[in-house]
């Protein structure tokens, strides 16, 4: 991993039209409640959460694939029983295997994420486990590509929320 | 030093059910998105996040155990995740400063 520059992925709603869209900066500090309107959105802040971005290096070629498209990394949280998606974590689980959902950025005018390419993803999965002893278990990436995005989707974000709180947070609310 | 050992021998407590691993190494913080960057295969996560988030972050970069210290409480739902996944979830009564302090007297860490 290479080029890894922390930042925040910022979830704006508009609260005219309800989308959500999200992008990463890496401004210092990350103001909560900032109302804007663009054309016929209406835009405010809902959440921002600390994650990075960073480059996979290789190290016989010296390419570099970023990954400044990956809004992050989902983890499923098995909310319905007959989502696409978590029957093949079930499945996937059955062979040791650990998924997680690789989540691209939105859009306003989309409703669902942005795809990472399936060869990224397959390059990502490789890297996780080369770090990891797979004798106990493997990860494997997925793209998150639910036709209906976040809308009944209750999987959780690899973020970092809430590091403003006092106490660890132990709930956390989804922008959508 | 297995986790097993390193229970006994620092006094942590076990919340989760777990496999047991070699610790290699340890690693601070209470940033998931950090230790998904930085921590290694076998670290010994410390941490005062107790949000079950921890635990996928955790099996991503396959840590050997996490260590809620300060006398964090950690919710139910979070040992559940972790016994699933098989990652000992440890817990200390001392802030993060003074358990380093014993791990590094243990060696834990030291090579």
């Amino acid at each position: 991993m290479s080029n890894v520059e922390f930042g925040f992925v910022v979830f704006e709603k508009c609260f005219h039209c309800n989308r959500v869209r999200t992008y990463f900066t890496k401004e210092m500090v990350a103001i909560l409640g900032d109302e804007y309107r663009e054309g016929d959105h209406f835009w405010h802040r809902v959440e921002n959460a600390q994650s990075f971005r960073f480059n996979l290096d290789c190290s016989i070629c010296g390419d570099s694939m970023s990954f400044d498209d990956l809004m992050g990394l989902l983890y499923c949280t098995g909310c319905l029983s007959d989502c696409r998606l978590e029957i093949l974590r079930k499945k996937l689980e059955a062979e040791r295997t650990h998924m997680l959902m690789a989540c691209g950025f939105l859009v306003e005018s989309q409703l669902k994420p942005k795809q990472v390419r399936p060869d990224k993803l397959e390059e990502l999965t490789n890297y996780f486990n080369q770090r990891r002893g797979t004798a106990r278990s493997r990860i494997k990436i997925v793209a998150f590509d639910l036709e209906d995005g976040f809308s009944r989707c209750k999987g959780e974000f690899l973020h970092d929320v809430g590091m403003l709180s006092q106490e660890p947070i132990t709930a956390r609310r989804s922008p959508f | 030093m297995t986790t097993q050992e390193l229970i006994e021998k620092a006094g942590l407590k076990p919340l989760s059910k777990f496999e047991d691993r070699v610790v290699e190494g340890v690693y601070i913080s209470d940033m998931v998105s950090d230790v998904m960057a930085g921590a290694k295969s076998g670290d010994l996560w410390l941490t005062i996040q107790t949000h079950k988030s921890i635990v996928p972050a955790a099996n991503l970069v396959d840590v050997s155990a996490i260590v809620i210290t300060g006398g964090k409480e950690v919710p139910a739902e979070t040992v559940e995740l972790a016994s699933k996944y098989g990652i000992a979830i440890l817990s200390s009564g001392l802030p993060t400063f003074k358990l380093v302090g014993k791990l590094y007297a243990l060696g834990v860490g030291a090579q």
